[in-house]
């Protein structure tokens, strides 16, 4: 129909001309330096130290210059004597160089209490019942006296009698010119000891991408980083790889020495994963790296170290997910295995792609055939031979959810969840009894929402996963978010948090709320300086001292509710096949 | 783990043969003149308590009273099992005393609303789940208000950009009203979709009549007349789900009263 002429125009749109836009520099690597405090004279200071004085600037590229690299990735941090350095548990995200005193590595782990940390919490009827007995009025009550309010400054924490506890447990000082805490920083695993300063230690604190860009350019550091990490971690990884149990100790160092790292993806996942969720899954997937395509011969055994990758072959004009690995997984053993007895070169029958990134460690199949296949007992052989057994992701695939509830776990990344919480929407009746379940044992406020991305008639609640690579923990300031144990739950101590919200930020699924504090009127709670609301990270803390394990599950009445360790199969596919 | 097919027959069986074993003590109970009313009169008392606590478990997630899902099944097939002692304890007959009537009312709604919840609450959700993304029942009115500001809003940006109304006049004379309307109590029992059925079947004889960048609006609007469909889906299935609580956990309070009223008149007068 026709605008009649004596009606008034309306005025166009709102979209402004490409002149008008706003400008702005492309966002670059160095952007946001790891300190603003670290100066040129600084840089010259590490320059001149005996560590770096063999490395030669001209191997880095003009991009990535050495200077660049000391000036932006890297901080100079003075520890007092007693002060904690890092804690054992805690994820690193850098590694230290000892530039001047010195610092001690504790070889008894010191009392919880002693780190600052709260006490490991054990379910219990006596903990339920107090719970239930000082529930709070009001959402998110604290006690205003006891709270750090807010991050003014940098937070240090001393470990309490040094003397005390280095005389009880004994230690290894290591002394300037040292590294430590490069395995940690660069295989995102939580630190295996702690360490504090022994005397005024100055300290070059490298956070990992700086790190790995030294290990790439300069080859005597990619030696020493390798050899530690051979003569540290390497030889009990490979002895915990069930291949290798039967393997004498001699033959173990023999794969060891052969044995290569190897890198794949971005390290910083997290930060591209909201990037990524506006590309097409096609898209999504020509992005990730390949580390092995399909139909090529299997020069090595891929096991991965950390990170997960995706198992895909062909279909049609596409990929089509039919696994997922993550850490102690292996990656072409079949086909070297079928290869080895049938003496024919069997191709690989998938391809293999980082999720996010992934750490592997690549064993060449001729040491694989010298070494390893022939100690394999018959059955062993057997069965590396058969199709994938029962229970694995690709049974997932072809019984239950189909091909749709696979590709969405692994395009999300929910492969990460150790405790991820599954909702059946067939079976939920969106009673919320989980909710108010949460609620009633967490301050009034629940730690998830009842809402979040679905596929195959499964919903993802937003709730915390307690992941495998919980990248929440990297960077806290205080150590106040930490794992109960070494794959425990992920819990926040609410007395060393202070509210900083850099776990909430680097979360890559949402799940962590910062939530304002209320005293015991139910009025906020502000800073004293700003005026400002207190606030405190909150989370799923799957209710480590309740008896009942999480109130959430053990309140669905109708079976709706799973909390689903992501790499437990068998248990995903049965309950997914109820 | 268990299916829920196995599930269900075992829980069945075992709840069959907890029934036939009641009716047979029944039984041999009159033959030996026992004063079986009483004893079947505390069984059901008992066995009212015990379904009761079930909305007790709710409110305390704190302890750990057996998970949920375990009571809702022992409160299914207990319920089962009390409505076949209910009926021993009646005789068979209609009631017809002043605490009676009601008592005996009141038992039956109780049972009848109950089979009616589990019904609901195995029938509904698969369809909430089809009917498109899941929204929390508090968000609605406000998502709904939103889609009424949005409708209006392409149309509005359609009024500027193609200077014709056509779109415009659609809106008010059929899209207003059905972005505003809020489905009825027992819309999901009578399918529910008829009204967005319409839109969508106007809209779309429209379409002829629409110029190329019209069409391309009229698709936007379409999305939106299906985010409405799921969203009228959602706020009257969930509705409906927690309707059903209202008229149950009442009217067993109710119960609790009449059995209270019924016990005390039984021990008053029972043995004079």
């Amino acid at each position: 129909m026709a605008k009649p002429a004596t009606r008034p125009a309306i005025l166009p749109g709102s979209v402004a001309p490409f002149s008008q836009a706003t400008r702005q520099a492309e966002p670059e690597r160095w952007d946001t330096p790891f300190s603003k405090e670290m100066t040129e004279a600084d840089v010259n200071l590490v320059l001149a130290h005996p560590l770096f004085i063999t490395t030669r600037p001209e191997r880095f590229p003009p991009s990535i210059p050495l200077r660049g690299i000391l000036k932006n990735d890297a901080r100079i941090r003075r520890f007092l004597p007693g002060e904690i350095i890092v804690r054992r548990g805690d994820y690193g995200h850098s590694a230290f160089v000892i530039l001047s005193g010195a610092v001690r590595i504790m070889l008894k782990e010191p009392p919880a209490e002693q780190l600052g940390r709260r006490t490991a919490l054990r379910p219990s009827v006596w903990g339920s019942l107090k719970r239930w007995w000082r529930r709070p009025r009001f959402p998110e009550q604290s006690q205003a006296s006891g709270l750090r309010l807010g991050p003014v400054g940098e937070t240090r924490i001393f470990l309490q009698d040094v003397p005390g506890v280095l005389d009880a447990d004994g230690s290894i000082v290591l002394k300037s010119g040292e590294l430590f805490g490069e395995i940690a920083a660069l295989g995102r695993t939580p630190r295996t000891t702690t360490v504090v300063a022994d005397d005024e230690a100055l300290l070059l604190e490298i956070r990992w991408q700086g790190l790995r860009e030294i290990r790439t350019y300069a080859p005597e550091w990619k030696k020493e980083i390798d050899r530690r990490y051979r003569e540290r971690s390497l030889l009990r990884h490979l002895a915990e790889t069930p291949l290798l149990w039967n393997l004498p100790e001699a033959t173990l160092h023999l794969v060891a020495d052969a044995t290569r790292f190897e890198t794949f993806g971005e390290f910083d996942w997290h930060s591209a994963y909201h990037r990524g969720h506006k590309d097409d899954e096609r898209q999504r997937l020509e992005q990730e790296p390949v580390i092995a395509r399909e139909g090529d011969y299997p020069n090595g055994l891929l096991l991965v170290r950390s990170g997960f990758a995706r198992v895909s072959s062909r279909y049609n004009h596409g990929e089509r997910t039919e696994s997922y690995l993550g850490k102690g997984q292996a990656f072409g053993l079949r086909e070297i295995v079928t290869g080895w007895r049938g003496q024919q070169h069997v191709p690989l029958r998938h391809s293999l792609r980082a999720l996010g990134y992934v750490d592997l460690l690549f064993i060449p199949t001729a040491v694989l055939e010298e070494h390893v296949l022939p100690r394999l007992g018959p059955e062993q052989l057997a069965a590396l031979i058969l199709e994938p057994p029962p229970g694995s992701a690709a049974a997932i695939r072809h019984e239950a959810g189909g091909d749709s509830f696979l590709e969405f776990i692994v395009a999300q990344r929910f492969i990460n969840g150790r405790a991820t919480m599954l909702i059946d929407l067939d079976r939920c009746t969106r009673c919320d009894d989980c909710v108010r379940a949460c609620a009633a044992t967490h301050d009034n406020n629940p730690r998830f929402i009842r809402q979040g991305p679905e596929s195959s008639g499964v919903m993802v609640a937003s709730a915390c996963m307690h992941c495998v690579d919980p990248v929440c923990m990297i960077g806290c300031p205080t150590g106040a978010i930490y794992r109960e144990s070494a794959d425990g739950q992920v819990a926040i101590n609410p007395d060393t948090c202070i509210g900083c919200s850099v776990c909430a930020q680097s979360c890559p699924y949402g799940t962590i709320q910062m939530v304002a504090l209320h005293d015991d009127e139910g009025l906020p709670i502000v800073t004293e300086e700003t005026g400002a609301p207190v606030r405190r990270a909150t989370k799923c803390d799957l209710c480590i001292d309740l008896p009942g394990g999480p109130a959430c599950a053990s309140a669905c009445p109708h079976d709706a509710l799973l909390r689903a360790d992501m790499r437990q199969m068998d248990t995903l596919t049965a309950w997914l096949q109820r | 783990m268990t299916s829920f097919f196995t599930r269900r027959l075992v829980l069945s069986l075992v709840t069959l043969a907890g029934a036939g074993g009641l009716a047979a003590a029944w039984q041999l109970g009159r033959v030996a003149l026992r004063p079986v009313a009483l004893y079947s009169g505390w069984t059901l008392l008992a066995l009212l308590l015990v379904l009761t606590f079930f909305n007790a478990r709710k409110k305390l997630p704190f302890f750990p009273l057996i998970s949920a899902s375990q009571w809702l099944q022992a409160h299914i097939y207990l319920g089962w099992l009390a409505c076949v002692v209910f009926v021993l304890h009646t005789g068979v007959r209609l009631p017809n005393g002043a605490i009676e009537v009601p008592l005996a009312l009141a038992f039956a709604l109780v049972a009848v609303s109950g089979v009616l919840g589990l019904w609901l609450s195995r029938w509904l959700p698969p369809r909430l789940t089809r009917s498109g993304e899941s929204l929390v029942y508090e968000r609605i009115p406000m998502l709904r208000h939103r889609m009424v500001a949005e409708a209006k809003e392409i149309v509005r940006a359609a009024e500027a950009e193609t200077q014709s109304t056509t779109l415009g006049d659609f809106h008010v004379r059929v899209l207003a009203g059905y972005f505003a309307h809020v489905p009825a109590w027992l819309a999901p029992l009578a399918g529910g979709d008829a009204e967005h059925h319409r839109v969508t079947l106007e809209l779309a004889a429209l379409r002829h009549f629409l110029s190329v960048r019209e069409i391309a609006i009229a698709d936007q609007l379409a999305e939106l007349i299906e985010a409405k469909r799921n969203l009228d889906n959602q706020f009257a299935g969930q509705r409906l789900l927690k309707l059903w609580l209202f008229v149950h956990v009442p009217l067993t309070f109710a119960l609790l009263v009449f059995t209270a009223a019924h016990v005390w008149l039984v021990l008053q007068y029972s043995h004079r």
